[in-house]
């Protein structure tokens, strides 16, 4: 497992487009800083694809006022969480 | 769609910006050129806009600023000869692999998450 | 390329020639086969046909790809140009003693070689 880490919004780059055609079955992605924005309920189906290995971290998601605002299909963690994340992952790869 | 069969490597350098505009290009290739002199297998990956860095006919910046063709053109003398590109970006783009100046090898999706799961480092610029 | 300052001249054949500090031309435009001369004499090093065979495949490098090579693309661009007896890095180190890649760049009046050792 790989975990990718997006900080754009998919609002405002595309991005996040090529980090989904990177990614493997059983790849995941987490959400941070502007990143978040795509945990929306509007935003989410951007996501669609990787329905259930999507994760946000919850400290941006506070910082930007988006916490209660996240679809239910986006697991939200906190840097503790993103931790653990990073030990399951074989590597991470950055989006931005 | 089954995934063709990619090089596993060193490193894997993913280019995902376009000549001129910023350093990134530029910034990619010297790490993947370090990489190459400490003697790393390293592959490049050519994504997004960066798909554009392999356009034929590029030239130097309308202030003189240094292009990247001669920078691509060595590569292979660094023996970084592993050069894919997202069959995607550049299809969204209009253009085909007739246009570009080295033979970058077009992959589909689940080649792209095979290449990044075969290399140990992965560097996105 | 951007230079650094000037550290100090070298007159060679009464033109002025400005090095950077650690001895690379200022001005690339500025190399001549005297200059290369005047600059190995300085280092008390004799250049032979060996050595420049190699700088000219220095100087075909840097007109073809804009930078200068690091030790590994520099031992295959000699074995491609002067034979596979030549690209060998033993052969580069007999002739540029300490690193080949960065002596022979400065003789052949390029740039530092910037991702090397």
């Amino acid at each position: 497992m790989i975990l990718h880490i997006l900080n754009r919004s998919p609002s405002s780059s595309l991005v996040y487009r090529e980090a989904l055609a990177s990614m493997g079955p059983e790849d995941r992605l987490l959400l941070v800083e502007d990143g978040v924005q795509g945990a929306l309920v509007s935003q989410a189906r951007h996501f669609e694809v990787i329905s259930g290995r999507l994760f946000a971290l919850r400290e941006d998601l506070v910082a930007h006022g988006l916490d209660g605002h996240c679809d239910a299909s986006v697991q939200v963690v906190d840097v503790d969480g993103f931790v653990a994340l990073t030990e399951e992952a074989d590597k991470t790869v950055s989006w931005f | 769609m089954q995934a063709a069969n990619v090089p596993d490597g060193d490193v894997l350098v993913i280019l995902r910006h376009p000549p001129h505009g910023s350093s990134w290009l530029r910034e990619g290739l010297d790490a993947a050129l370090v990489a190459a002199a400490f003697g790393q297998a390293v592959s490049l990956l050519f994504q997004g806009d960066g798909v554009l860095a392999l356009l034929k006919g590029q030239g130097q910046g309308p202030l003189g600023q240094k292009g990247t063709s001669a920078t691509l053109d060595m590569l292979a003398m660094y023996d970084i000869e592993s050069l894919f590109l997202d069959a995607t970006s550049l299809a969204r783009l209009g253009l085909s692999t007739d246009s570009l100046q080295l033979p970058a090898i077009p992959l589909e999706p689940p080649s792209i998450a095979a290449l990044i799961a075969g290399h140990r480092l992965v560097l996105t610029f | 390329m951007p230079s650094t300052g000037v550290d100090r001249y070298l007159w060679v054949g009464g033109h002025r020639i400005a090095l950077d500090p650690e001895g690379y031309l200022v001005e690339l435009d500025d190399w001549t086969p005297a200059v290369a001369s005047a600059m190995a004499v300085e280092e008390g090093r004799e250049l032979t046909d060996e050595h420049w065979e190699v700088l000219m495949v220095l100087r075909d490098f840097y007109a073809r790809y804009e930078a200068s090579p690091a030790m590994r693309p520099l031992v295959k661009a000699v074995g491609q140009s002067l034979g596979s007896e030549k690209g060998r890095s033993l052969h580069l180190m007999r002739l540029f003693p300490e690193s080949p890649a960065k002596v022979a760049a400065r003789l052949a009046g390029l740039p530092k070689p910037a991702n090397c050792l």
